[in-house]
């Protein structure tokens, strides 16, 4: 085996590199484009007039271009605003109260002289096992906690995860070094001062990550919505969007819609191009934001694969 | 036991900071498993769980007398989770390896950055785009295949496309993401290892047969064996949202959780959906200790605990 490679001329061998170069970057130009050439059609449906949409069907090359969709959107503004509103605070107090609680655990169980930890720990793995799943969960929100169409719902059982525990302990564990919090310690610092001056601040990587993934999780989350919110100023984003869908269905039935969803359309069964331009309005922000924190969440995810 | 409560008291402070989660966990994760005792309850929504009349194993006879719907969404849900394992590791695997040897890292970053956005868009938006393409009278496809000259297929009463499509649709939104993971075990390759191979005279598809994946072993073991305890569960936004949850289709597309959605946001059967929310939650947990039995047996440096 070891004796080929000797008469390997450099230059053959330059040339073959850079064609396998060159296929190898159009099989990823392909890819990227797979993934990227639904967004541009949500954009392009967006945009394009609805006389265009009804008689060319949707297109990547519409007969005509025009604004209706957006001004559809802004024409039902008033519960679009509202949304937006509700799912902005969800995503932003849903962010920062789990980040303070499960930094804040994750921190006391990594703490190696705290002897209960154990019993913390896997109180904390536990739920990645074994869950009571959506219909004892309903049951239990609902009827014993009486949380229905509370905003609670919607920020409380997202906000504490196993996976982003371990993923904050194994940060605190690996890069917080134990000394410092120790000479903290013998300045005299007590065990809050400690936590929140100086071993907070150095956990800044793994809680942008970590928040990043929780604010996205939040924006997402359409089926708690579903499942547990009913008046319309509780409504966020993604529910309105499942509830225009639901009224397309029930206008094409001619039944009964709800009423955020037939304010939101006006009484008109929805064009394309006004709820594409919905969708943007939607999935936008995350869109814009998430290319700035991509560094810090690559970095979050690969320190919670190592297992602490 | 002394020195125990000692130690409690002493870290009275970390104790304190542990409780905010330690509530959220109790009150939204294990109060809700008490909640599973319904299965063996006449469970009526009116009279709670506490309230409903006990019945023994009735509802559990019920869901194995009525057969089709139960076997149903357990064989999709089993056969998505094991087609979407296989392609979806296979495919993270082969492009993270592919933007690893990529010489034009901007370019690589570039593109890396559009093929993870789409797992950022919900499901919820999700739907409206798959409806783009595959709605029987306007959509994309069909005017594709039109523009061949085939017959259009009206993809939203077609069962059997939609195994299809929802791979499509999965590989779409989480390849990307997932291929992340695998990038950071390849950045951590000592190049020296290549170095050694090429001199030894071993071709690309050499070195990534016997240093490459070798290298990805351990991070593929504890990705599938944290998937495993997702075994009984789905990503109910696709089969519940971009199904549109249509009747038609659920001979394909129905699985446990997406059918459990339905139900509780509908009220129908509670006894049989509380039956199946417990066998849900008893087999995963099995799968799950199971799996990691086994790999502890066989790895025990990649068992999860």
């Amino acid at each position: 085996m070891s004796s080929v490679a000797k008469t390997v001329q450099p230059v053959a061998k330059k040339k073959k590199f850079r064609t396998g170069q060159l296929i190898l970057g159009i099989l990823l130009g392909i890819y990227t484009l797979f993934c990227l050439l639904p967004v541009v059609l949500v954009f392009i449906v967006a945009f394009s007039s609805n006389d265009s949409i009804t008689t060319k069907g949707f297109s990547y090359f519409p007969s005509s271009f025009a604004l209706e969709g957006f001004e559809y959107v802004f024409r039902y503004g008033k519960q679009l605003l509202v949304s937006y509103g509700v799912t902005i605070t969800v995503t932003v107090v849903g962010t920062f109260v789990g980040l303070l609680f499960m930094s804040m655990y994750a921190y006391s169980i990594s703490r190696r002289d705290f002897r209960i930890r154990k019993f913390f720990a896997i109180f904390m793995i536990f739920p990645m096992l074994f869950s009571g799943g959506q219909m004892a969960s309903y049951v239990i929100f609902t009827q014993m906690y009486h949380l229905k169409d509370s905003i609670w719902l919607l920020i409380l059982p997202l906000s504490v995860t196993t996976m982003n525990v371990i993923i904050l302990r194994t940060y605190v564990a690996t890069s917080v070094p134990e000394e410092l919090m120790d000479s903290a310690r013998i300045d005299g610092a007590g065990e809050y001062r400690t936590f929140f001056q100086i071993v907070l601040p150095l956990m800044k990587p793994a809680l942008a990550a970590v928040g990043f993934m929780m604010a996205t999780a939040y924006w997402n989350d359409w089926q708690n919505a579903l499942l547990y919110i009913e008046s319309e100023s509780k409504t966020p984003l993604q529910l309105l969007l499942v509830r225009i869908q639901k009224s397309i269905e029930f206008l094409l039935n001619s039944k009964d819609i709800s009423g955020s969803a037939l304010a939101a359309m006006q009484g008109n069964i929805p064009q394309y191009s006004c709820i594409m331009a919905t969708v943007i309005m939607v999935v936008g922000p995350i869109l814009v934001v998430y290319p700035f924190f991509q560094k810090y969440f690559i970095k979050g995810l690969t320190v919670g694969s190592v297992k602490g | 036991m002394k020195g125990f409560m000692h130690n409690t008291w002493k870290h009275r402070a970390h104790f304190l900071m542990c409780m905010p989660a330690f509530l959220v966990l109790l009150l939204f994760s294990y109060i809700p498993m008490t909640g599973l005792v319904m299965a063996f309850k006449k469970f009526d929504y009116g009279l709670g769980i506490w309230n409903s009349s006990w019945n023994g194993i009735d509802n559990f006879k019920f869901v194995l007398a009525s057969g089709d719907t139960f076997w149903r969404m357990t064989k999709n849900t089993l056969l998505y989770y094991v087609v979407f394992t296989i392609v979806g590791t296979g495919a993270s695997i082969a492009l993270a390896i592919a933007l690893d040897n990529f010489i034009k890292k901007k370019l690589g970053k570039t593109f890396q950055t559009i093929m993870i956005a789409p797992v950022f868009i919900s499901f919820a938006a999700v739907q409206f785009i798959v409806y783009a393409f595959f709605n029987g009278s306007d959509g994309i496809v069909n005017s594709m295949i039109e523009l061949f000259g085939g017959t259009p297929v009206r993809w939203y009463t077609h069962a059997s496309s939609w195994p299809a499509i929802l791979t499509i649709v999965k590989i779409w939104n989480s390849v990307g993401y997932g291929s992340v993971l695998y990038m950071s075990v390849l950045a951590g390759i000592d190049t020296g290892l290549y170095e050694a191979a090429q001199i030894d005279g071993a071709n690309k598809r050499q070195q990534i047969l016997h240093i490459t994946l070798p290298a990805l072993v351990p991070m593929i073991t504890t990705m599938l064996l944290l998937g495993v305890g997702g075994i009984m569960h789905s990503d109910t936004g696709l089969f519940y949202q971009v199904t549109r949850n249509s009747g038609i289709l659920y001979s394909t597309t129905q699985v446990i959780d997406s059918y459990v959605l339905n139900a509780v946001i509908t009220g129908a059967n509670p006894g049989f959906t509380a039956a199946t929310t417990f066998y849900q939650s008893i087999v995963g947990l099995l799968l799950i200790l199971g799996a990691n039995g086994l790999v502890r047996k066989l790895a025990p440096d990649n068992a999860l605990f």
